[in-house]
């Protein structure tokens, strides 16, 4: 097989799913240290870290995702995505493996799928027993349908 | 061979580039002394000194348009430069008309110009060479130049000095021949060894090489001209064409008065003010901020060595930790120096901004019928030059809002009891690190009652019940808001006062409205120094860090919680003579506060707008880079930017104009019984217990 035929991707998993990012839009990955938090930002925004001197925001894709949020620990990790200019950190519960993915393999999502996350879907993948969700970047970092709280201003 | 070309295409584009710079440069010249220009119509005689400037001006604006094949400008510099020339031998007095006809030009050079870096078909400007011409004949019918220029960078038209033109005299009396080769390098002729440097030396074998220029055809090729005489037979080149070397007899001109023209201009180009001093340098912006960003770097480089040195201090015998200590001391210094200078190169004039907005009066002028006496100060004042251009829109926003729509026509000033001529007042000044440039008119001043109408109308209620001068900048900020139903000419340019708003504090700075209905306006625009590196205050809100620009604190005062009155929900202070509208901070950020025990506030603004922010603590004083929020989802009210303290972590920083106008919000009932005015060197840093905040 050649090299035109696969793609390659970030795998990470999120509340027990394992799903794919497309490996170009993915800068880098770090541990999550110290987050500072933004007031009245969206709810799903953690806060703002330092990634090779550009603050950066950290979203929890827990959140993001309308999963319940969990603490994070030493498995949780920042995936930086660098994506038509902007560069967005994405909390997940873990994220180590990078994979190359024959072309021919990646499918539509069924149209069955709803709620929350099947908005983000653009693809599925089954690699041997797993079942991997692909997310469209895109969509994930389209923010424009949450609104920010306002101020209390009492 | 592809290869070739492409490098000469990179050359030649470096090459516009700076040709664009160079104009910039030698328009906003001319811009300012066209304005001092205007003050001797129909004077006989000119400030000598003015007229050589704008002469040189458009002189080199001339070459330069010549050199890279924008003919358009070349021929209109031309006509400019004549007129000047005119002007200059007394042949003809200086009429508006002239004024109008060269500032126009400037203009239509200034179009020209950005046409071609845009790359879109530059207007006509033939009318504009007609009236020119016209000014010529003015002044003494005989002297007419001839239309030189029409083949922009034809070498006919190429100006020799006066030297140059004896030397050919010279030549042509001792009965040699004047010729003119042409050149056109490519890569064939090259590849045979033929180049501009084997021909010229060839050329020197014949004769004497009087001149030689390179010359830009339409499609981009560069070929050189070479004026030679020779006392050699034509048949000794004439197989040179073979070599892409052409050529034609120089037909000298007679009684040339371009000629003429370069006589004088011989002055100037001489021994006289060089063109373009030989020591200065210039600089790519983005050069500048990378500089910038290297010095940012190693501020937080010093944070941190800081921070080692002071734990290291516990551990070291006393001489080693002094030593260290005193380095770490002398870094910071150094470091502070390093970035002054870096800083003060990024600083350029105001002048250049103001003769621009002068320039717009003009033609507002002319357009309304009005009378408007322009009175300027602080024109030396330096500003930084990415801030200067943001702000360039902005501020001819309102100097045409403050002609257009301020001041009243002259009829209407005279039943009022005001002189026929308006005043608009550009200022400018520092102080700090902050730079303020005032817009103001004695014109109709701002009717908040007709303001408040119009907000109605136009469905902005919510400020109904607002009507004080605070809130009426408030509401034309509003974006959308115009108090005319037709956007007119003059103020419909797309910049309303929100932008005028907006870029200001996206800037770090902050507008601000005085008027008197019937006695005029004042828009005060406050803007840092510079924009990446400043001193803050660190605070502590809710067990949160963040930072405040130093320069946007008035004063830090201790607050006691039972001195706190609370007025229809509105907490306030007794502060100087009056009370100070408290704005939570801990509340506003949705964090949990305590009320109960003693805090700070910080003093934003000063006067009638002082609002104080409620923090838990002061925790010192640093020196932070400012580092922007790109990103839409974190841009929250309230916070301008973020910062590095050395550690790794985020800080915010505060937004202190926003949070003020947050807070006034707040208090919009109340803030008026505030009546206070603090005098303004009073502010002290109040020791929040660490010992390192300085008055």
């Amino acid at each position: 097989m050649t090299n035109t035929d696969t793609k390659t991707f970030i795998l990470f998993e999120l509340s027990g799913t394992t799903y794919g990012l497309c490996s170009q839009a993915v800068q880098q990955m770090e541990m999550v240290e110290q987050i500072t938090p933004v007031p009245n930002a969206p709810l799903f925004v953690e806060g703002v870290v330092f990634s090779r001197g550009q603050v950066v925001p950290a979203i929890n894709l827990r959140r993001r995702f309308g999963f319940e949020k969990k603490p994070h620990d030493l498995k949780t990790r920042l995936v930086v995505v660098a994506h038509e200019g902007r560069t967005i950190g994405l909390i997940v519960d873990a994220a180590r493996e990078f994979v190359a993915i024959p072309t021919n393999a990646i499918q539509p999502p069924p149209e069955a799928i709803s709620g929350l996350s099947g908005k983000y879907l653009q693809s599925i993948v089954r690699l041997g027993e797993r079942l991997v969700l692909i997310i469209d970047v895109d969509e994930v970092l389209n923010f424009s349908d949450f609104s920010v709280p306002a101020p209390n201003v009492a | 061979v592809s290869k070739e070309e492409t490098s000469d295409d990179i050359c030649f584009a470096e090459f516009l580039d700076d040709y664009y710079v160079e104009c910039e440069e030698h328009l906003a010249v001319s811009r300012q002394s066209l304005l001092a220009l205007e003050s001797f119509v129909d004077h006989p005689h000119i400030d000598r000194h003015l007229l050589d400037e704008l002469f040189r001006s458009f002189h080199s604006l001339k070459g330069l348009s010549a050199m890279v094949g924008v003919h358009e400008a070349e021929q209109l510099a031309h006509q400019m430069e004549s007129y000047l020339s005119v002007l200059r031998k007394e042949q003809s007095q200086l009429t508006a008309t002239g004024v109008d006809s060269l500032i126009e030009g400037v203009k239509t050079l200034d179009q020209i110009i950005v046409s071609r870096r845009e790359n879109v078909q530059p207007r006509d400007i033939r009318p504009l060479l007609v009236r020119l011409e016209s000014l010529l004949t003015a002044g003494e019918p005989s002297q007419v130049p001839s239309e030189t220029g029409t083949h922009g960078g034809d070498p006919n038209a190429w100006g020799l000095s006066t030297e140059k033109s004896a030397e050919l005299a010279a030549a042509l009396q001792k009965g040699a021949r004047a010729w003119q080769f042409t050149f056109t390098p490519s890569p064939v002729l090259a590849g045979r060894e033929i180049n501009v440097n084997t021909v010229r030396q060839r050329l020197q074998k014949i004769g004497d090489l009087i001149h030689a220029a390179p010359h830009v055809k339409d499609h981009g090729q560069i070929s050189f001209v070479f004026l030679v005489t020779s006392l050699a037979e034509e048949e000794t080149f004439r197989f040179w064409q073979q070599d892409g070397l052409t050529y034609d007899a120089y037909e000298a001109p007679i009684s040339p008065p371009v000629n003429e023209v370069k006589a004088d201009s011989a002055l100037d180009a001489g021994t006289g003010t060089p063109l373009a001093p030989s020591n200065i340098v210039r600089v790519d912006l983005g050069r500048l901020d990378e500089l910038m960003r290297l010095v940012g770097e190693l501020v937080i480089s010093r944070s941190r060595l800081d921070e080692g040195v002071k734990r290291a201090g516990t551990k070291l015998p006393a001489p080693e930790c002094r030593a260290l200590q005193e380095t770490n001391q002398a870094i910071e210094r150094q470091l502070r120096d390093l970035r002054e200078g870096v800083m003060r190169v990024r600083l350029v004039p105001v002048r250049d901004v103001f003769a621009r907005m002068q320039f717009v009066v003009r033609d507002l002028i002319r357009e309304s019928g009005k009378k408007v006496a322009v009175e300027l100060s602080g024109q030396e004042t330096e500003i930084d030059k990415y801030v200067v251009e943001r702000m360039m829109d902005p501020l001819l926003h309102l100097v045409r809002n403050a002609v257009s729509h301020g001041l009243e026509l002259p009829k209407e000033r005279e039943a009022q009891g005001k002189s026929s001529e308006g005043k608009l007042f550009l200022r400018a000044s520092t102080t700090g690190e902050t730079i303020a440039i005032e817009v103001e008119d004695d014109g109709r001043g701002l009717d908040a009652q007709a303001i408040l109408h119009r907000a109605q109308a136009t469905g902005r209620t919510s400020f109904a019940e607002e009507n004080e001068t605070i809130t009426l900048l408030d509401v034309i900020c509003t974006p959308g808001f115009s108090t005319r139903d037709e956007a007119d000419r003059a103020s419909g340019r797309g910049v309303g006062m929100a932008v005028v708003r907006t870029v200001a504090e996206e800037l770090g700075g902050s507008v601000a409205l005085d008027t008197r209905p019937g006695f005029g306006a004042k828009f005060t625009i406050q803007l840092p120094l510079t924009l990446a590196i400043a001193d803050a205050l660190i605070i502590d809100v809710g067990g949160q860090m963040f930072a405040i620009p130093q320069a946007s604190v008035h004063e830090v005062i201790q607050v006691d919680p039972k001195a706190v009155t609370l007025l229809e929900n509105n907490e306030l202070v007794p502060y100087h003579n009056g009370v100070l509208p408290l704005l939570r901070l801990a509340n506003f950020f949705g964090m949990s506060g305590h009320t109960d025990t003693t805090f700070f506030a910080l003093v934003i603004n000063s006067g009638l707008s002082a609002v104080g922010l409620t923090v838990d603590r002061v925790l010192g004083l640093r020196e932070i880079v400012v580092r922007p929020l790109t990103d839409a989802v974190i841009r929250v009210p309230g916070v301008s930017g973020a910062t590095e303290l050395g550690d790794g972590r985020v800080v915010l920083i505060l937004d202190a104009t926003a949070l003020a106008r947050a807070a006034r919000k707040q208090t919009k009932r109340n803030w008026a019984t505030a009546a206070c005015d603090p005098p303004a060197d009073t502010a002290l840093y109040v020791d929040a217990g660490r010992g390192e905040l300085r008055p």
